[in-house]
């Protein structure tokens, strides 16, 4: 690639060089003084230049997330701790998680993220001597609150496992489950059939919806789950690794529908595949354990929650930094 | 809890920077006798550099290339993408250079015949090793990811901006004394052209570095103030 054109327009020139007086040197040597000198005084910005500059510098700086007008909290988690009896799980965790968002939580094993998301529709309520103190507000309203009916709490917000878990029913009664259960009778057909196009489950199903639903592949059983879930008409989906028991193909679809629903639901997603939360999330909250040698426990503890093109192109913590590019494991 | 995780692929990338470094290396090692050739009128030693420039060119596509499959195989994040993003253009950078210093055996063609007075032979030296010079402080703030070095190199561009100001008032007054012809008047001070763009790719190579090391670029902030035209362009009519 070397430059070949460089002289090709000078050297027509040469041959008029005698022609050219001798008075012509000193003229052009002084118009190249004046102009050094006009480019070492001459102003380097306009007004306008400089005001456009000015505010440029201050608009540049991107707010934070939490800045954002347009974002409306869902869960709001301030210094949120849980215990297994005397262990502590997870300490002081405070983020926020907004509407239409998918939020991804990511780190190593035993850094407190699935059990940060089980707080989110009470799931740790189930297991003895769990504990969970500080504050998680859905919608303003306190979720621990003793008047909270832990029920009506997983209804509106649903739980996607890792691994799929359809009842061993037809694939009618699978997502007709829900309704079911909260009472409904009409209308059926429609629930079915909507939670099943919104999974995108509704085509590969249509004619075989009497079919056990354990006869599907897993990619469909995760999706029959995800129609299970959304049957209720819920207002968050919480999924804890959706897809590490699915393959590539049926991954990429998953991913691909939370993307469609995410305009409906507010999603949280554990995953601890990274380049899926880069794939998926908008926001990614990053946990870290803190190990305590003389038991040998581990306690969860968030690092950071970013926008997720901030958390992979350029996080704030260096911790954040090392684990996304596998610095440590 | 610092167990590296990635070994393999980290290793690939400090692979990259030392294939970069070799590539430096021949860079400014073809400046720096693009320069002798010039000075010892030496059409033979300007030819060999020239068709050396190949082997140049083939190491910044091999650098190119490695740069490819790691960003196709391993999805890089955070600093390491920037690495390999500045890699590449740091590549492009040191590549030019090579370029750059065929140029200026190519202006030792031209030129030959042509007696240099004490003063420009003392001139074309000291822009030579001011260019690359600041070819190597680029390269040394790119292994040391040193910011501050990095965005020194503008600063430290301005003696070579002297330097080639000087050369071509010298190239100037000669003219004007009678003691130099056009021809190669006019192909000096390309010449002397040259070794300053080599000093623009070498503050580029720091440009670079800043990015690599902090995510940012010279370019955002023309960006920014483009945005922030625009938007006072369409507050000042919505429609």
């Amino acid at each position: 690639m070397t430059d070949a054109a460089d002289t090709s327009t000078v050297e027509p020139t040469a041959a008029a060089a005698p022609a050219e007086s001798g008075a012509a040197g000193p003229a052009a040597a002084g118009t190249a003084t004046a102009g050094t000198a006009a480019a070492l005084t001459e102003p380097s910005v306009t007004a306008e230049h400089e005001v456009v500059a000015s505010a440029a510098a201050a608009a540049a700086v991107e707010p934070p997330p939490a800045a954002d007008p347009d974002r409306h909290i869902v869960f709001s988690t301030r210094d949120l701790n849980v215990y297994y009896g005397q262990f502590r799980a997870v300490r002081d965790v405070t983020f926020d998680v907004c509407q239409h968002e998918i939020t991804a939580l990511i780190g190593p094993s035993g850094c407190g993220k699935t059990t940060v998301l089980r707080c989110y529709n009470r799931m740790n309520d189930l297991i003895e001597g769990a504990r969970v103190t500080g504050d998680i507000e859905y919608h303003g309203l306190d979720l621990y609150d003793e008047r909270v009916d832990p029920v009506e709490v997983r209804r509106r917000i649903g739980m996607v496992f890792q691994k799929p878990n359809p009842f061993p029913k037809s694939i009618y009664d699978n997502v007709a489950y829900g309704p079911r259960v909260a009472g409904q009778r009409k209308g059926l057909d429609e629930v079915v059939e909507n939670s099943l196009t919104k999974a995108a489950l509704w085509d590969e199903v249509k004619d075989r919806l009497g079919d056990s639903a354990l006869g599907l592949s897993g990619g469909q059983q995760q999706r029959l789950c995800i129609a299970r879930a959304i049957a209720v008409d819920p207002d968050v989906l919480l999924m804890d690794e959706p897809c590490s028991a699915l393959d590539p193909i049926a991954t990429a679809r998953i991913e691909d529908l939370m993307q469609e629903i995410k305009r409906e639901y507010t999603i949280i997603i554990v995953t601890h595949n990274m380049q899926q939360a880069a794939r998926v999330s908008d926001m990614t909250a990053f946990f870290t354990a803190e190990i305590h040698s003389e038991n040998d426990t581990r306690t969860g503890i968030l690092v950071e929650c970013d926008r997720t093109k901030t958390i992979f192109s350029n996080p704030s913590d260096e911790r954040t930094e090392n684990y996304v590019t596998g610095r440590f494991g | 809890m610092t167990e590296e995780t990635r070994k393999t692929f980290h290793e690939n990338l400090d692979s990259v920077r030392d294939q970069i470094i070799q590539l430096a290396a021949s860079a400014t090692e073809a400046g720096a006798r693009a320069t002798q050739a010039l000075l010892d009128s030496d059409l033979v030693a300007a030819q060999e550099i020239i068709d050396a420039d190949d082997r140049l060119d083939a190491a910044s596509v091999e650098i190119e290339e490695n740069c490819q499959l790691l960003l196709a195989l391993q999805q890089p994040m955070a600093i390491d993408l920037r690495r390999i993003l500045a890699a590449i253009w740091i590549t492009a950078e040191l590549e030019r250079i090579g370029d750059l210093a065929c140029n200026i055996c190519k202006g030792t063609r031209r030129v030959f015949g042509t007696e240099f007075s004490p003063r420009v032979r003392g001139l074309i030296a000291e822009m030579s090793d001011e260019a690359l010079r600041l070819t190597r402080l680029g390269v040394d703030a790119y292994v040391d990811e040193d910011e501050g070095l990095a965005a020194a190199l503008n600063d430290i561009d301005d003696r070579l901006d002297t330097l080639h100001a000087a050369f071509v008032q010298v190239l100037l007054e000669q003219r004007g004394e009678g003691g130099l012809d056009l021809q190669p008047a006019v192909q000096l001070a390309l010449v002397a052209r040259y070794y300053e763009r080599i000093g623009d790719h070498a503050v580029n190579i720091g440009e670079r570095v800043r990015y690599l090391v902090t995510g940012w670029k010279q370019e955002h902030a023309g960006a920014a103030r483009e945005h922030e035209r625009q938007r006072r362009r369409l507050s000042e009519d919505p429609a």
